[in-house]
């Protein structure tokens, strides 16, 4: 009943103001929901041939009939249908349950009898700048999106809302803009500049809140539920990943007011930009949020198309408002979006190097190192230190006029190599001229092994060749003992280690199965060119005890100097230590088993195996025993001799050298040290894309191309690439239908509460029609010819007078309108979960305001993850909680896991973001008020907050309790709650006094020291009155 | 409708009681868009379920479906025929053959039904004239995490709401103090399990987020943060909400938000809570006979036992869903050490519950549902012995038991073909089974919907039989 009579109220609120039916908002709803079903685009669910989404379709004559005769409803097909008395002729047919009211069928009538007009779904029309409309009462309006509200409220016959008072306005804004509360030296600041520069305050406040960085943390905040960030993988094994430094890329690029043109094309494809820096490769990790499954025994293509999918889905969610993926299993039955759209769409996703069983220990293929600036500037220094120390070397080096062939012999290392092929009779080889005597070079068909080699996955181990690669070693084993098999979903993978030639660069694998589950490791600038001789090692430290192998573990060397390296993949599982024996291997030497395996074709010699870890100066003797006899016989390699000579004989040139060496070294520990971040990358040739048959990967169709359905949202940009960034480009069009006021709909709905489109995910003709279409199109033009400012756009709305109304409301009006939509009053609405803890500590002083970094551990209860998660030793499956600053950061920052969220996060309605959200729900239940209660975060900052109220607001209970008050709620409390607070005070006071242990219990919540000047059994009465204060409805709700 | 001021009521208790007097329209306020059509769409045989999910794939061959015609073709390879296009897991991918491995353990007819059950789970057969034995379970997922995720959300891929939250949201709670959707995690008797559980399988989806489940778990707070910190009294914590209530009733007064009437009553419930829950979810004051017949484990909170007897006491105060987890049964290798251990682990309690239902009076409306993802697969994986061996997981047939609320007891629905491969009769699809949970609870599934992205989903998505057969 009740519900009914809202359906009344709504429908008399929202058809009042047009007298002709309109096709868009009044016909389309009722078709869409109850007949395109089986009468709309999608051919193969069509009964019948009829179509009604089209005006040739509903006009066609059938057996001399037709389903709509434009004004003769009594002679159409579709009212006949009906309006039929017998239910089993009737439409929409009893199977379906759906049925038309009395007043829906009345307006199908009115719509066939005015002329049965069909018009293109708004939202698929490219936005115009609407006039501004000029109202009766112009006085109330701030900005023009004041005129749009106005007009509408007119219309309605409603009048809006005075202003909030300034002061509730400025804890509105902040919490919005940076969901932080106002502090009382910034309401105080705020009131003074109010009187002496009147309205320009306001603006100058908002820049204020503009400019702190707490700002961009808040707008990441709703952008990471849309491009669902997490700090685990999700599925069965839910391990850790690292995406923070694309986190940080978002909050950084909010606070710089990058262009939300760039900030979109930078996320989908900042990768094939022009030389792309650093931070727009980081930025594409938006496309690769998504979770990821590593559970044994999937099949990969299964789950790299569900991937691929969910980029699709993830790209309609954030800047199309579309649901792409009801067209990924058959044509959309409501949107005219057809299979084939989708897997355009789809092409431009399906080419990225990845594998579908990835991420059980770390990040998955592909990722690239992600220097923080921290991290960069350090390099940088130590970067042009080396660079610095190495001209001088070289300087010196040229000036020398000494003799090289003085050159002292390079001591022996006390043990020799378990395994050494000297090339002088080794089976398997033909013979070539070697550094020492004959090189080794691969016969045909032979298949040479070395002698098993004790190799022990937390021990050590070092791999060293002599190497001359041949012309065409573009890439070839040097020593593989890597076994590869190929499953029936004919996928490939090694299990096992090798050392390989790639491109002048030498690569480690190890793992499981590689590419999945391995570590893989490859030299930056090796310069193991074809023809020349140089001396390479792999060195390879293993950590006892450690649960996973680290790519951190691997150290390259050429010459005898340490090389760059970067980790391709990390993280390789290991067994139990327990049953860690050193596995007996044989390398095979030149060659591998993989599929289609190319043969090292140039020479090894002097190829040696050690079962530990050389230091480096051992390596560096290894090198120069043989370096040294073979350049003074060979003529080649000069620059080794006259290098030996002058450490030798210069005492300057050696210090420079062992300068060098060690800012060499210090450089590349930082390297290995730096995090890596998920990214898009394309590969070449790109995967040919073919739609899959009810969207299932193992029933490939028809071959598509990447594309956009032009026809519906507009023409492909002229000269853009077919690849993501022109995908981008098309996005960004000025004229595009979509993107702009997708966008700028989802800033209104975190400014009201709700969008202008309710249906923040749905512009689709199933989406909910806008409040204010005028005003949703003046706001993206205006977005869009300001350059795509976001903070511009926001600025203007919060300095609206539809914005500053006060956000009470009466009875009439909830009864009126009671979802807000026609912006009769301000907004008014729970805050989200993470600023909920952030006002919290914010207002205690417990804030630890850092911006950026890895996720920390604030306290959760303990055995949350257990009896959830996966029983291995997988990172992040186990919760340690942080200390010292980090158990009060930011609610953004907290460590995100899928499978088990934080429990004071999903309470208030955070979602697991397994898959993009553009609107969270919000409740009202029990188990928040237990939260706000009794979480140990929340129970430490009420002592923390009446600390503060007790040192900062005066001598009396009263004076100290509207201080607490004032920092929580922005205000000072009006007489009636002082009393209430007073009273809550003393009663509380009176039970502590009376039992002295229960004060010191409730003060030893919480890690921070309590202040002990304090009474304890005042300081806890204080407490529990600031927790009622942090509980009140007025603290977790922004009005 | 007339609110009156706080100051107005001479005591907190009619301020309260009369507080309600917004709600009606608070509810309007919050649930107007999303109430669905009013349910149940007839009359319910079952007014609440229990599920005892056996999460990991327990072996249909080893415990509920018995296979006379392989008995003697150990090490045979499954025929090609029977093979069919099987999806195979990446675990036995390499395989070049799919040895038939037949049950090591005797199977014998039990009760008048003359069910054929396995000797690993003796307290489950003693009960075979209570049970509906379902033979022909399938599903199309080969991998846990989709598989589960089918079974409880109707979807291989996440983000679908569960089963309990679409019933909380069809049927809402029956007590007031209590969540309507009640999940219970148990941790095996002899240590941790390796398959890890999702919080999404008890997640609301895209429904309103108050209807996920509500996890209750071992330990001082079974609800996340129940317990009052350290220091602090009941008393104290009335006197401190008091004068929260004033406030924000005060608040009320000021802004006239109906979410505020919602939010002085959420807290009333919360402290309810504090007391009903701790009550509820402490067992040892259960006379002895009852631990007896549950196993002296339940005595150990957190253990399967435990939880069966936990989830009869939720049940007695209406909660509407109840579902508990048990863990451990992927047994890939070793099955015939593990198996024996989980059944041992189980069977007596689950027989337990049931038996204690039946006493109380309230298995009747009470159903009760026993079984995993997917079953285990007639050959082996690795090397077998006929005394050794391991099974892949298998979701072409599996079987699934139910009992009370609505179900024929003593029945036997659907079966597998001679390898117990296949289906041969009557197979159930997951959403079948789902279509017939909701069934027994008076909702036509194909009337359960919720408008998401501009779609009706629902929890049978476009499938879903109710299997007649099998309804009382």
């Amino acid at each position: 009943m009740y519900s009914f009579l809202l359906a009344l109220l709504a429908a008399a609120a929202f058809a009042a103001d047009n007298t002709r039916v309109d096709y868009g908002r009044d016909v389309r709803p009722i078709l869409s929901e109850n007949c395109f079903h089986c009468h709309g685009q999608d051919a193969k669910k069509r009964m019948a041939g009829l179509r009604l989404d089209t005006y040739e379709g509903a006009t066609a004559q059938r057996e001399g009939r037709a389903a709509l005769r434009p004004g003769r409803p009594k002679e159409s097909g579709i009212v006949r249908r009906i309006t039929e008395p017998k239910p089993a002729l009737r439409m929409p047919p009893a199977h379906s349950n759906r049925t038309l009211t009395a007043e829906q069928i009345a307006t199908l009538q009115r719509w066939i009898a005015e002329g049965g007009r069909y018009s293109k779904h708004w939202a698929f029309t490219p936005p115009t700048r609407p006039g501004i409309p000029t109202t009766a009462t112009p006085g109330w309006t701030r900005t023009p999106v004041d005129s749009f509200v106005l007009a509408r409220l007119n219309a309605e016959g409603l009048r809006p809302s005075p202003a909030a008072p300034a002061a509730a306005w400025l804890r509105r804004v902040s919490l919005d803009l940076t969901g932080l509360p106002p502090s009382p030296e910034r309401l105080a600041g705020f009131a003074a500049d109010l009187n002496t520069r009147g309205e320009a305050a306001y603006g100058a406040a908002v820049d204020k809140l503009l400019e702190s960085t707490a700002y961009g943390e808040r707008m990441a905040m709703d952008w990471l539920d849309v491009a669902r960030y997490a700090d685990t993988h999700g599925f069965n094994n839910d391990a850790a990943r690292s995406m923070w430094r694309w986190r940080d890329w978002v909050i950084d690029s909010f606070n710089a007011n990058m262009p939300y043109d760039r900030f979109l094309t930078e996320q989908l494809a900042g990768d094939l930009l022009p030389e792309p820096a650093l931070e727009q490769r980081i930025a594409t990790g938006y496309g690769r949020n998504h979770v990821i499954n590593s559970e044994g025994g999937i099949i990969d293509e299964e789950y790299r198309v569900e991937y691929v999918a969910d980029r699709v889905r993830t790209l309609g969610m954030s800047w199309l408002g579309l649901s792409l993926e009801c067209s990924r299993c058959h044509d959309h039955k409501y949107d005219p979006i057809t299979q084939k759209d989708h897997y355009r769409f789809y092409a431009f996703f399906n080419n990225v190097p990845e594998i579908g069983e990835d991420g059980r220990v770390a990040n998955a293929v592909p990722m690239i190192p992600a220097p923080s600036n921290e991290h960069r500037r350090r390099m940088e220094e130590l970067e042009a230190s080396v660079a610095r120390l190495d001209r001088a070397i070289e300087a010196r080096a040229q000036r020398w006029s000494g003799d090289a062939s003085r050159v002292p012999s390079a001591p022996k290392t006390a043990d020799g190599p378990a395994v050494r092929i000297g090339c002088e009779t080794d089976a398997g080889f033909e013979k070539a001229p070697g550094v020492d005597g004959h090189a080794c070079v691969l016969a045909a068909d032979a298949k040479p092994e070395t002698a098993a080699v004790a190799v022990a996955k937390r021990g050590g181990l070092t791999l060293a060749a002599w190497v001359r690669p041949g012309p065409d070693d573009r890439d070839a084993a040097l020593l593989s003992a890597m076994d590869f098999a190929r499953n029936r979903a004919a996928t490939t993978y090694g299990n096992g280690i090798e050392w390989r030639l790639t491109g002048g660069e030498m690569e480690f694998r190890f793992g499981q199965r590689f590419p999945a589950y391995s570590t893989r490791v490859r030299s930056e600038g090796a310069g193991l060119a074809a023809g020349e001789w140089h001396h390479a090692v792999l060195r390879y430290e293993g950590e006892a005890g450690a649960n996973r192998g680290h790519a951190s573990w691997v150290r390259m060397f050429v010459d005898g100097r340490e090389v760059a390296a970067r980790t391709l993949n990390d993280g390789f599982p290991l067994p139990d230590a327990k049953g860690d024996k050193p596995a007996q291997t044989k390398f095979r030497a030149g060659w591998d088993n993989g599929p289609g395996a190319p043969r090292f074709t140039g020479r090894l010699d002097e190829v040696e195996a050690w079962e530990r870890a050389l230091s480096p100066a051992e390596i560096r003797a290894m090198f120069e025993s043989r370096a040294i006899p073979f350049a003074r016989s060979s003529g080649e390699g000069r620059s080794w001799l006259r290098d030996a000579a002058m450490r030798a004989s210069d005492p300057a040139y050696a210090e420079a050298r062992g300068q060098r060496d060690k800012l060499h070294a210090e450089l590349l520990a930082l390297r290995r040290s730096i995090p890596t971040v998920m990214v898009m990358q394309e590969m070449s040739p790109p995967r040919e894309t073919r739609v899959l048959n009810r969207g299932a990967y193992d029933a490939p169709g028809e071959k598509v191309e990447p594309g956009v359905p032009e026809e519906l949202l507009g023409a492909w940009p002229e000269g853009a690439p077919r690849n993501r960034l022109g995908l981008a480009k098309w996005l960004v069009k000025p004229d595009h239908p979509l993107t702009a006021r997708v966008v700028v709909n989802r800033f209104w709905q975190q400014l009201f509460g709700q969008g202008l489109v309710r249906t923040s995910e749905n512009f689709g003709v199933q989406g909910e029609s806008p409040s204010h279409p005028e005003l949703l199109d003046w706001l993206a033009r205006e977005f869009v010819d300001s350059g795509w400012d976001v903070k511009g756009l926001i600025k203007g709305i919060v300095l609206s007078a539809t914005y500053r109304q006060d956000s009470s409301v009466t009875p009439a009006l909830v009864a009126r309108d009671p979802g807000n939509r026609l912006l009769a009053r301000g907004p008014r609405f729970r805050l989200p979960a993470e600023i909920i803890r952030d006002q919290a500590l914010a207002a205690s002083g417990l804030l630890d305001a850092k911006v950026g970094g890895p996720s920390v551990f604030p306290y959760q209860p303990a055995g949350m993850y257990k009896g959830i998660v996966v029983a291995a030793d997988y990172p992040g499956t186990s919760y340690v909680e942080s200390t010292g600053g980090d158990l009060y950061r930011r609610g953004l920052y907290t460590f995100w896991k899928r499978t088990a969220p934080h429990p004071a996060m999903t309470v208030f309605d955070a979602p697991d973001r397994e898959f993009c959200v553009v609107r969270r729900s919000s409740t009202n239940t029990p188990l928040q008020a237990l939260t706000l209660m009794n979480d140990p975060v929340f129970v430490e900052a009420s002592r923390k907050l009446a600390e503060r109220a007790i040192r900062e607001g005066g001598s009396t209970p009263e004076s100290r309790l509207a201080r607490a008050f004032l920092l929580a709620a922005g205000r000072e409390p009006d007489a009636v709650e002082s009393r209430v607070l007073r009273e809550a005070f003393d009663k509380q006071h009176a039970a502590f006094l009376a039992d002295a242990k229960r004060a010191l219990a409730l003060l030893s919540t919480g890690a921070s020291p309590r202040d002990e000047s304090i009474p304890a059994a005042e300081l806890a009465a204080y407490a529990v009155v600031a927790n009622m204060i942090l509980n009140l409805d007025e603290v977790v709700t922004k009005g | 409708m007339e609110c009156g001021n706080y100051s107005r009521f001479s005591s907190r208790r009619e301020f309260l009681s009369r507080a309600t007097c917004g709600l009606g329209l608070a509810a309007l306020h919050s649930l107007a868009a999303e109430t669905p059509r009013s349910f149940p769409n007839f009359a319910p045989r079952a007014k609440r379920v229990i599920y005892l999910f056996q999460s990991g794939g327990p072996s249909h061959l080893d415990l509920f479906d018995h296979k006379p015609a392989i008995e003697d073709r150990f090490d045979q390879d499954i025929p090609a025929s029977v093979f069919g296009g099987q999806r195979v897991t990446g675990m036995v991918a390499h395989q070049d053959r799919f040895p038939i491995v037949p049950s090591m353990y005797e199977f014998r007819r039990h009760g008048q039904s003359g069910r054929w059950l396995s000797s690993l789970i003796p307290r489950t057969a003693a009960i075979a004239d209570e049970i509906c034995l379902i033979r022909s379970m399938h599903t199309e997922a080969i991998n846990h995490d989709p598989a589960i995720t089918l079974l409880q959300t109707g979807s291989q891929l996440p983000g679908r709401p569960s089963l309990g939250s679409w019933i909380d949201y069809g049927l809402g709670g029956a007590n007031s103090n209590l969540p309507a959707f009640v999940v219970l995690n148990s941790l095996p008797a002899n240590g941790m399990p390796d398959q890890g559980l999702l919080s999404r399988l008890w997640s609301a989806g895209f429904l309103p987020s108050r209807h996920q489940g509500v996890q209750f778990r071992t330990g001082a707070d079974p609800v996340p943060y129940l317990s009052n910190p350290p220091g602090m009294t009941r008393e104290q914590r009335r006197d401190q909400l008091d004068g929260l209530a004033a406030l924000n009733r005060r608040q009320h007064e000021r802004a006239g938000d109906p979410e505020i009437e919602t939010r002085i009553a959420q807290y009333e419930m919360a402290f309810r809570m504090q007391a009903s829950v701790p009550e509820l979810a402490d067992t040892s004051n259960e006379p002895d006979h009852v631990h007896a017949l549950y196993g002296e484990e339940s005595r150990r909170a957190g253990t399967f036992a435990a939880n069966c007897l936990l989830a009869r006491r939720l049940a007695e105060r209406d909660v509407r869903f109840i579902q508990l987890y048990h863990r451990g049964w992927d047994h890939h290798g070793g099955l015939t050490e593990k198996l024996p251990a989980l059944a041992r682990d189980t069977d007596r309690a689950s027989a337990a519950l049931v038996l204690d239902l039946k006493q109380r009076g309230m298995l009747e409306d009470t159903l009760v549902i026993w079984g995993g993802e997917f079953g285990r697969t007639p050959y082996g994986q690795g090397a077998v012995k006929p005394q050794s061996y391991g099974r892949d997981h298998h979701g072409r047939v599996f079987s699934l038991w139910m009992a009370g609320g609505g179900v024929k007891p003593g029945h036997e629905h659907g079966a597998s073909d001679d390898f117990g491969f296949n289906v041969a009769e009557n197979g159930v699809h997951v959403h079948d089974l789902q279509a017939t949970i909701l069934h027994l609870l008076g909702i036509d599934h194909e009337r359960l919907t919720f408008k998401f992205q501009g779609r009706q989903f629902r929890l049978t998505d476009v499938h879903g039989r109710v299997v007649r057969e099998i309804l009382a």
